[in-house]
């Protein structure tokens, strides 16, 4: 895939482009703010963009805003955001959209290099990946306890993984089931939350993920 | 009072008996004006006209006090205190005038009296001039001369106190404004503290948090590679990150707290900040004793911050860093011969500012631009503690 980095620190900057660059993905543009991040993303038209959260000048969201800017000017770009911890108000911000392309890690994830090359290419191929801390974030302080209290185990695990982005065959390998099994608990984790059979699997991501935060 | 010698404590001594004298005729003046005007406050009416009477008059005696006695009386009061002022300066000029009366009585007195000598008439109660007469007058015109220019003193001394007692701020407006400029320095002291703590968390996560993230991806790079050779090369790198983001850690623990201000004081604290300097520092540390550690630690700060921002600023070559204390005040002075134009109100130096102001200290930036640059703080110290022996041992 063609991609686009926003990093300020030079040191993470050049690691990342080094392993993305062994995985075989093209580093089209290496950039440390969020206008430099605008710019590239606007000449190069990347399959997806990695961006860090705080940048110069402020150190504070610039790289989430570049992110939501490149979401509304070029939808066709998948967005990789990396924070330093997790910020449940910039995941909401991202789960707004009504498409998937999208993903919000922590910058830790970075140091599982298969987790986090897996959540670049899902983004990349129009899914979403969200980053399990963020998941459990929401599931725990959200507003629709009751209703997930009405879930069996099983099915709160096949949330979790369903929040994160993974597809059915991806939870069914990680739980040791099978696939139809995942779906039976799907449509029952749908049914129990009022949620809309929505097709498209980055769209069902987002629907639990609106549903958690809001 | 010291005695006066040359020219210059002889003009003040005229100038002052002039003011006195002026005072003195100026005391009828008020005294009418006083008496006028005063029932005419009553009256919403005239209130304005005769404020302005009382303005008029007061500004005058400032203006006399300034003149004559060099005293900077402030102007801070409203027109009731300055009529009372103006009724008890009445008095106080009228006392004055009365001690002027009286030396031209004894000058002229003197006078007739000599006269009487020289034409060889008696001038006391005696029937005929005795050889002592002339000498008891002489003794006599002494002590009056002495007893005028005592009074002319004292009455210049209340003049003066009158002044600064009726038209300075009065003593619940002098607390009124402490209060306020403690609360100021308390929301500055909280506000810094927050500064402060950003800056740390930002040195964590921009710092220390990237190299381990980093030092976690090659790890996870040199696991995926099939490579055995690249691995170890990984692995080195790896290596080094782990010894660089300890580096890291200890000057973000120094930057929270530097242990060494609790072990060694201020001394050692700032010769380890020297040695750890990427720019040569000249340390002058001109201290017989330790100050107290509330003192030291805002010194050490002021240092430390203004050695960083010049390291990452000011492009110099040099810095001198210089501590001393005098008459209770600890004054830290850091100088950069570096290209100048440091921002008084940049993040790091209001930060030190407030946080000098909090322990009623000066905060000062000199810098010009082209250089060279001179951030100076004087902080006023609690007791000098002296050395205790096992310091003077490590010393």
């Amino acid at each position: 895939m063609r991609v686009v980095l926003a990093e300020d620190s030079t040191l993470l900057r050049e690691g990342l482009a080094r392993l993305l660059a062994e995985e075989g993905h093209e580093v089209v543009a290496a950039v440390g703010d969020g206008q430099g991040l605008l710019s590239a993303t606007g000449a190069y038209r990347p399959d997806v963009v990695v961006t860090d959260v705080r940048m110069p000048p402020t150190h504070t969201d610039e790289g989430l805003r570049a992110a939501l800017e490149v979401r509304r000017r070029w939808p066709e770009v998948g967005v990789l955001v990396l924070s330093q911890y997790v910020e449940k108000r910039y995941a909401t911000e991202l789960i707004t959209g009504e498409d998937g392309r999208v993903g919000y890690l922590l910058k830790d994830r970075v140091t599982q290099v298969g987790e986090f090359l897996d959540a670049l290419e899902r983004v990349g191929a129009g899914g979403a990946a969200f980053d399990p801390e963020v998941v459990r974030r929401l599931l725990a302080r959200t507003s629709h306890t009751d209703p997930l209290g009405r879930l069996t185990e099983r099915e709160q695990d096949v949330l979790g993984l369903m929040a994160q982005g993974h597809t059915n065959a991806g939870i069914a390998g990680q739980l040791y089931v099978s696939q139809s099994a995942v779906e039976k608990h799907v449509n029952a984790i749908f049914d129990k939350l009022e949620l809309a059979h929505t097709t498209g699997f980055s769209r069902r991501v987002l629907a639990v993920l609106r549903y958690l935060g809001s | 009072m010291s005695i006066p010698f040359g020219a210059a404590p002889v003009r003040g001594l005229v100038r002052g008996t002039i003011g006195l004298a002026i005072g003195g005729a100026a005391a009828f003046a008020e005294l009418a004006f006083v008496l006028l005007a005063a029932p005419w406050l009553a009256l919403p009416a005239a209130r304005s006209r005769v404020s302005g009477g009382i303005r008029a008059l007061v500004e005058w005696e400032r203006a006399r006090l300034a003149r004559y006695f060099g005293d900077e009386v402030p102007a801070e009061y409203s027109p009731g205190r300055g009529l009372r002022y103006l009724a008890l300066r009445s008095v106080v000029g009228g006392l004055g005038a009365g001690v002027f009366l009286l030396i031209l009585y004894g000058i002229g007195s003197v006078a007739i009296a000599a006269a009487k000598m020289v034409s060889g008439r008696t001038i006391g109660v005696g029937a005929e001039l005795d050889w002592y007469d002339p000498i008891v007058l002489f003794l006599l015109c002494l002590l009056l001369a002495f007893l005028a220019v005592q009074g002319l003193l004292g009455v210049a001394t209340l003049d003066r106190k009158l002044g600064m007692h009726f038209l300075g701020p009065t003593n619940q407006e002098l607390l009124r404004r402490r209060v306020s400029v403690l609360t100021s320095t308390r929301a500055e002291v909280l506000e810094a503290v927050n500064d402060e703590r950003r800056r740390i968390e930002r040195a964590l996560h921009d710092g220390v948090q990237q190299r381990l993230v980093t030092l976690g991806m090659i790890l996870g790079r040199a696991q995926r590679s099939g490579d055995p050779s690249r691995s170890g090369e990984l692995l080195r790198q790896a290596h080094e990150q782990a010894q660089q983001a300890l580096l890291d850690l200890r000057e973000v623990a120094w930057r929270v707290y530097p242990v060494a201000l609790d072990e060694g004081g201020l001394h050692s604290a700032l010769e380890s900040l020297a040695e750890r300097s990427s720019l040569p520092v000249a340390l002058r540390y001109r201290l017989g004793g330790r100050v107290d550690t509330a003192t030291e630690t805002i010194a050490y700060f002021v240092v430390s911050e203004t050695v960083t921002n010049t390291i990452k600023h000011a492009a110099a070559s040099r810095i001198e860093v210089d501590v001393e204390l005098a008459a209770s005040t600890l004054t830290v002075r850091v100088r950069d011969d570096g290209v100048g134009g440091a921002w008084p109100d940049g993040g790091g130096l209001s930060g030190l500012r407030r946080r000098v102001a909090a322990a009623d200290g000066e905060f000062t930036v000199d810098s010009p631009p082209g250089g060279p640059t001179t951030v100076t703080a004087h902080l006023p110290t609690a007791v000098s503690v002296p050395f205790t022996a096992d310091e003077e041992a490590g010393a």
